[in-house]
């Protein structure tokens, strides 16, 4: 076996094994974005026409269908090995997913009446619109993830559905910030996955 | 001057296995088999090669009912690795 060959080898298992990560990571992209616009357009339907923002709680029952899949996804798919960048990718959206569920849950026990409103805005000077903020983390996350499986499109589209949505959501203070919020999870997952999917089965 | 090369990682099959863990933590005998291309059989005989000289550790376990295998670089086998890979660099002229 010659040098070239041995160092062909090389790259060829390692880049073989970044592959694997990238092309597993589109189908759970594509599944949860769905999910998200499916839920930001029943529940801004739903607290248009039935009853304001209460039905935010549907989000609960969004983590939950959305797990479900995830779950059937992972037992369908290839196995893939146990590396640095797929943990890293892990421990980025278990972050987004503490983060935006703790913002959720606080914001809910707020406006069930279950925490005093001055205990997280006090004397309300602060504007607090969590559609803008979940957009920003979203769009860090997903750019993140672009930028450790070292992909331009997701890192764009990180990017465009992070700014475009924390300053978009923000002129929406009532139901039409979930369309924002649909606009989010197709720019910044499902466009991605779907071009990262297609990339892979050329 | 040529450095010599690490036999045991002078193999097509043993170097693709130790390059795939290289890059992972752990991973599962069908991951690497399907990677290589190798026979399961082939895949055993140098995975045991490997494993005897203690550069990559072995575990059986169970995935449910079923047997599962998965494979583990050891620190020696990061050392033969780098060592292999500077030792080739002289073969290539890269300094």
């Amino acid at each position: 076996m010659t040098a070239e060959r041995s160092l062909e080898i090389i790259r060829e298992s390692i880049e073989r094994s970044q592959r694997t990560i990238t092309k597993n990571s589109s189908v759970p992209m594509i599944w949860w974005g769905i999910c998200v616009v499916i839920f930001a357009l029943f529940i801004a339907y739903l607290w248009k026409n039935n009853g304001g923002p209460i039905w935010n709680w549907l989000w609960a029952v969004m983590w939950l269908v959305g797990y479900a899949g995830n779950w059937f996804i992972d037992k369908k798919k290839e196995t893939i090995p146990t590396t640095f960048v797929g943990k890293a990718i892990g421990y980025v959206w278990s972050t987004f997913g503490v983060f935006c569920g703790g913002f959720g849950i606080l914001l809910g026990l707020i406006g069930g009446k279950i925490l005093p409103f001055d205990l997280i805005m006090p004397g309300m000077y602060v504007f607090g619109c969590i559609t803008s903020i979940i957009s920003l983390c979203f769009g860090m996350g997903t750019t993140i993830t672009g930028l450790i499986i070292q992909n331009r499109i997701i890192q764009v589209c990180g990017i465009i559905a992070g700014l475009g949505g924390f300053f978009y959501a923000l002129h929406f203070p009532d139901y039409r910030q979930l369309f924002v919020m649909a606009c989010v999870a197709i720019i910044g997952l499902i466009i991605p996955g779907l071009i990262i999917h297609v990339q892979n089965k050329k | 001057m040529f450095q010599p090369l690490d036999p045991l990682l002078h193999s097509e099959l043993r170097l693709a296995i130790i390059s795939l863990l290289i890059s992972a933590e752990e991973a599962e005998f069908p991951y690497i088999k399907e990677q290589t291309g190798a026979t399961a059989g082939n895949l055993s005989v140098q995975v045991d090669k490997l494993s005897a000289v203690g550069y990559i550790e072995v575990e059986k376990t169970f995935k449910g009912k079923r047997p599962c295998t998965i494979c583990r670089i050891t620190p020696a086998g990061i050392k033969a690795f780098k060592a292999y890979v500077e030792a080739l660099k002289t073969y290539l002229n890269v300094k």
